[in-house]
């Protein structure tokens, strides 16, 4: 069975078998906020429509002609009252659809953050950084944003289009008629135009995204343009681009012109009033409700132009649901194997004819096996594409060999207990991740309160105290965007501290940094072989001199296993690691 | 701009006068007079159809009351069904030429934008981000052409209650105060809650800001935590700042949430004012029933004009400035400027500094009077400490920045005179960090010279290293490089450029060599790569690979913009000057010697 990495104990119940039933589950913890927003949606729109039933309750008393102030002044006053408490209730309604919006924000953006810290390195290896940053950000906010604005004018203004078909009746019941006919033919015609025009807008967007993706490109390289003297051939490439954009654009326009909501508001004010006019003609109704009725059919016009806005703010939102619970629910197995090994490690590791391949794509490694002795340092060498740094990940699990076995200290990684496997285990990455705090924190991150004595010896053996000395705030520094920035270099011996710390049996370190300087050179030469010391280490480098002083070498070529054993080994029996070092010779 | 005004400002920016500003947007627009007179007539036609509604049931109204007649009241339900139309009709064509007028401003403008940026030199793109160039030339044009339609917009509401606000007028001139009188209060409310607004928006803006950072956080470093199990204390502080941003987005959602309540309870006291003292008038017979009726149903008309103005200014400010932007880009001066357009031949690639002279800012001079000569068909090594003016000798020789003094010739004639763009397709240039555009490997290698064949490309790529680099590429070399090369290795993008200068088969060829390390198998078809190119061109190198310094005919060492020595390698080895010390500092542990000895040294 598999297990999430990491889970919270008071974590609400919600059900995730489909976006809707998702959405509504968080929504139905918030019951009291939906009656709050039905209410107000309900009371703003009638007493909108009240406003239009006084006026003509005035006209009619005007027209009887008689005492008339007091009454009149009465009317004025209701009006007055009656928009102040509309003004309440549509606060209610608005602020109602607010309050669920931003909660929602905030719970589904937990329970995604939750998912995520719960979910398996090979996930969060194999997903693209920049994509969940989007569902966590982006569309988190839509999701919000579909409840206000979007839902909230949707409910206001449905409320809106159904006040003239209620209150039309209590003029006269066939004055339902032209309401009725409005709002038949105004869904249809709203669903028409929000068909036509998604496409249309989904055109523009993405010529606009290709038009300023090619522009920023072409402005980053220019370099290169210039030395290639391609400035012509790069202006005509965008002018083609931005025509494209253009013709989206006109498209676009195109259709949101031929608004026919727009049309239809003008025949219903003139179908109302003629209606109105034959009835009052007839003796069935009174000048005073004429004026209310045209005054009711003017509630119209908010539903025509707000709706546009509200329906695709909403189908958004819907968009934005399921790609976040699409991320939240896709399954990441690795089984955690609680009740396994967990004793201390010694070191050893074997690989017995292992493969893996990445889901969906070719085999990056095939059929690897050699043995590494507790304590041997083994660098590994090959083009990009070999297979390199998978064959690290595979040793602490961030991928589960595919075929083969591989094994710790005689027993398959399987059999150890995860969290004690990797508690032993520890890789430096090639982009060493620094989190936005202190450099003490970052590098006691593994043993939260450690003494300052240690963190400084951890330093110290990394050879990155004199430069940490170096900055203003020495230890106390915050990294990252509020504070210094590091070279690859000195992020690298930040880590191989951190490591110092931790005290892992095996250290696997993928390391890509390069010297500008031989001082450096010296200095992470030192920080390196001090960390292989006492440990088995595997170093994925670049690095001819940690090639020259591992125990073994691995050469990998093409996710295979080209060659394997000590430096003299391979200088007699491997052609391309010779030539390596014969290039040198013949200068 | 009002509150963020100077936040985005660039050195090239400047400031056009108001009327200079406004005729060269127009010089955009003239071109679509035509349409732009069928939008004014459209607008026309629907301000006087929507002002013409109320005003015509207005007068009906006034006969039903007076006798109970409906005269004129079928007509008038004909008519109305004709306005309804007509503003629907209008509409429609204003928008589609609208559109079309808009569309071919933004075209033309981002055209002339970006073929003025591409003409800048390279100091201009040194100096100033390119992402803000690219806002300039796709956001901002795009503001400026809907400056027009905001204009349109507000122009026709206006027009609408000017309309009404004459008939008014005309009919009772009484009631006028009284509608009047209330549209400054509802002006000033709304622009106090659009103050409001911005200050608790951008408050919001902060604290998501804050959770986004916090995530991006999580989600990169969550191997690290979960390398040491730390998932419990990032969840802890992600839970802090989360709640926090609902606090503060709560109180922006309350008064943005407040903004139309308020409104509406205001248009509610105004419309029960109307109705009391508008029924008080047509009690005592001042005017009509339906002067009545016409006031109490203009006061959306003027409503809606007044609370757009209180967003109007902002917008069309943002336009102005968007412009000001724009125009400022395609008027930045370019430094470097040919005095003739020379064809260029064939090149041998002598290069000669004659006293040359050169500074980025005039108080601090980077090269003062250089003299050098490189012969035709010469490799030439450039060593010295940052800032010693290795890459400026090789930009000079690009022509990509304008020297104040002195000469600088190839092939004994005045790099000024020269056609520049066919001067520079004899030249290859590998910038320190290789650039690659989206395409696949072919696209790219093939960009200086379109016409290359794929068989030529094929087999000088068999020649490196026999092509054993192709095979790391998925598809070879219609592989995907993805979007500025990022779908290959450092390694891979350099031997991809240095293919991009050998299919070229350029006269001089500029290397401004990488500083990144790449595995000892690439590196060995790297070397290949250069060999092939240094046999054919004459070459500046601008090393910091021992090897690269070896192989070239002769090493020329700066210091602060001075040649103090030159030489190969082991003559000035044995000098034991300046580039002693720079080998030792440098390139030492580059040497064999120092790999050899590792195993040892590490180890004391």
């Amino acid at each position: 069975m598999s297990v999430a990495e990491f889970v919270i104990a008071d974590a609400p119940a919600v059900d995730r078998s489909s976006p809707l039933r998702w959405i509504a589950s968080h929504v139905a913890r918030h019951g009291w906020i939906v009656v709050m927003l039905l209410v107000g949606a309900f009371g703003n729109a009638a007493l909108a429509a009240l406003v239009p039933v006084y006026i003509g309750q005035a006209f009619n008393l005007i027209l009887g002609g008689g005492a008339v102030l007091g009454a009149l002044l009465q009317l004025a006053l209701l009006i007055m009252g009656s928009q102040v408490l509309r003004g309440a209730l549509q606060l209610g309604r608005n602020f109602g659809a607010e309050l669920i919006g931003q909660r929602l924000e905030r719970d589904i953006r937990a329970e995604l953050y939750v998912s995520l810290l719960g979910k398996s390195m090979t996930f969060h290896h194999l997903q693209p950084v920049g994509d969940t940053m989007a569902r966590a950000t982006n569309d988190v906010r839509e999701v919000n944003l579909m409840f206000n604005p979007g839902l909230n004018l949707v409910i206001g203004s449905a409320n809106f289009l159904i006040m003239p078909i209620l209150v039309a009746p209590s003029f006269h019941p066939a004055l339902m008629l032209t309401p009725s006919l409005f709002l038949v033919a105004y869904g249809l015609a709203l669903w028409q135009y929000l068909t036509e025009l998604r496409p249309v807008t989904e055109a523009q967007r993405s010529a606009f995204g290709e038009m300023n993706a090619h522009l920023a490109e072409a402005v980053d390289g220019i370099e290169v343009v210039k030395g290639a003297a391609q400035e012509d051939e790069e202006v005509s490439r965008f002018t083609a681009n931005a025509r494209t954009f253009r013709e989206a654009f006109v498209r676009q326009g195109r259709v949101e012109a031929r608004f026919m909501p727009l049309l239809l508001l003008g025949l219903a004010t003139a179908g109302a009033f003629l209606h109105a006019i034959l009835l009052f003609r007839q003796g069935a109704i009174d000048l005073g409700q004429v004026v209310a009725y045209v005054g009711l059919i003017n509630l119209f016009g908010f539903p025509t132009f707000v709706s546009l806005f509200a329906y695709s703010q909403v189908s958004l939102g819907m968009a934005s649901a399921r790609r976040i619970l699409d991320l939240i629910n896709r399954h990441t197995e690795l089984d955690q194997n609680p009740s396994g090994h967990a004793g201390p490690m010694r070191g050893e590791i074997e690989f017995h004819g292992v493969s893996y391949s990445y889901p969906g794509r070719v085999r990056v490694l095939e059929d690897i096996s050699f043995r590494v002795a507790p304590g041997q340092t083994v660098a590994i060498v090959g083009q990009t594409g070999a297979g390199k740094t998978t064959l690290g990940r595979l040793v602490n699990r961030t991928y589960d060999v595919e075929r083969g076995s591989l094994r710790v200290d005689g027993l398959d990684v399987r059999q150890w207990r995860l969290g004690a496997l990797r508690e032993q285990i520890s890789i430096i990455e090639q982009d060493v991740f620094l989190f936005s705090r202190s450099i003490a924190d970052n590098i006691a991150f593994g043993r939260p309160g450690a003494s300052r004595a240690d963190i400084e010896a951890a330093a110290r053996a990394a050879q990155a105290h004199e430069f940490i000395l170096a900055f203003h705030d020495g230890y106390d520094t915050l990294v990252g965007e509020r504070g210094v920035t590091l070279s690859g270099g000195q992020r690298q011996r930040l880590a191989l501290a951190r490591a110092f710390l931790t005290d892992p049996r095996i250290l696997i370190l993928d390391d890509s940094t390069s010297s500008i300087d031989s001082a450096t050179e010296d200095q992470i030469q030192q920080a390196i072989f001090r960390a292989a010391r006492g440990r088995t280490t595997l170093i994925i480098t670049h690095r001819l001199s940690q090639i020259r002083w591992a125990d073994t070498i691995v050469v990998l070529r093409r996710g295979r296993l080209a060659a394997v054993g000590s430096h003299d080994e391979l200088m007699r029996s491997a052609p391309a690691y010779r030539r390596i070092f014969e290039q040198y010779e013949s200068r | 701009m009002g509150f963020f005004t100077g936040l985005d400002a660039e050195s090239y920016d400047r400031t056009y006068r108001d009327r200079d500003l406004v005729a060269r947007m127009w010089t955009y627009f003239r071109p679509h007079a035509r349409r732009l007179t069928v939008i004014s007539l459209m607008i026309l036609v629907m301000s006087a159809a929507g002002a013409l509604t109320p005003i015509l049931v207005a007068r009906v109204i006034d006969g039903m009351s007076r006798q109970g007649s409906t005269e004129g009241g079928l007509s008038l339900a004909a008519a109305l069904f004709g306005l309804g139309f007509l503003v629907w009709a209008a509409n429609w064509v204003r928008r589609t030429v609208s559109a079309r007028a808009v569309g071919d401003v933004m075209l033309d403008l981002r055209r002339d934008a970006f073929a003025a940026a591409a003409g800048h030199d390279l100091a201009f793109f040194g100096e100033h981000a390119s992402g803000r160039i690219v806002s300039r030339i796709t956001s901002d044009t795009s503001e400026f052409a809907q400056v027009v339609v905001l204009v349109t917009d507000l122009i026709s509401q206006f027009l609408e209650a000017a309309v009404i606000f004459a008939v008014l007028a005309s009919i009772e001139p009484r009631l006028l105060p009284w509608l009047i009188g209330f549209l400054p209060i509802t002006f000033l409310v709304a622009m106090s809650f659009r103050r409001l607004a911005r200050r608790v928006t951008r408050a919001g803006f902060r604290a998501m800001a804050n959770v986004n950072a916090l995530i991006k956080e999580a989600v990169t470093g969550i191997n690290v935590a979960k390398n040491f199990r730390q998932e419990r204390a990032i969840h802890a502080e992600f839970t802090q700042v989360n709640r926090q941003s609902y606090r503060i987005n709560l109180r922006r959602g309350f008064v943005l949430a407040m903004v139309f309540p308020v409104l509406n309870a205001l248009g509610g006291v105004g419309t029960a004012m109307l109705v009391y003292v508008g029924g008080l008038n047509a009690v005592q017979g001042l005017i009509t029933i339906g002067a009545w009726y016409l006031f109490i149903s203009s006061l959306d008309f003027f409503w809606f004009p007044v609370l757009n103005l209180s967003a109007f200014w902002s917008q069309v400010q943002g336009g102005l400035s968007a412009a000001e932007r724009v125009f400022a880009l395609i008027d930045a001066e370019s430094q470097v400027v040919q005095v003739s357009q020379r064809p260029v031949p064939r090149l041998e690639g002598r290069v000669t500094f004659d006293r040359l002279q050169f500074h980025y800012l005039p108080t601090e001079p980077v090269l003062e009077d250089l003299s050098l000569e490189i012969a035709a068909g010469e490799d030439v090594a450039l060593v010295g400490h940052t800032g010693a003016g290795k890459s400026t000798i090789a930009k000079l020789i690009c022509r990509f920045y304008e020297y104040q003094g002195g000469r600088l010739l190839v092939d004994g004639q005045d790099l000024r005179t020269f056609d520049l763009r066919a001067y520079r397709r004899q030249l290859g240039i590998v910038p320190q960090v290789p650039f690659l555009f989206s395409g696949t490997a072919l696209d790219n290698i093939r960009y200086a010279r379109p016409e290359a064949t794929d068989e030529e490309i094929e087999s000088l790529a068999r020649r490196i290293g026999e092509g054993e680099w192709l095979e790391t590429l998925p598809q070879g070399l219609m592989t995907e490089v993805g979007e500025r090369g990022a779908q290959l290795s450092m390694g891979q993008r350099q031997l991809v450029s240095l293919m991009r200068v050998l299919v070229q088969h350029p006269s001089i060829f500029i290397l401004d060599e990488a500083t990144a390390s790449v595995d000892p198998f690439t590196e060995y078809q790297i070397q290949q790569a250069l060999r092939l190119i240094l046999e054919e061109s004459t070459s500046i190198l601008i090393a910091h690979r021992l090897s690269t310094v070896k192989a070239a005919d002769r090493i020329i060492v700066l210091r602060q913009g001075k040649i103090i020595e030159q030489g190969n390698h082991t003559s000035l080895m044995s000098q034991g000057g300046h580039y002693a010390e720079l080998y030792d500092t440098y390139f030492r542990h580059q040497s064999l010697e120092y790999v050899e000895r590792a195993r040892t040294a590490v180890a004391r």
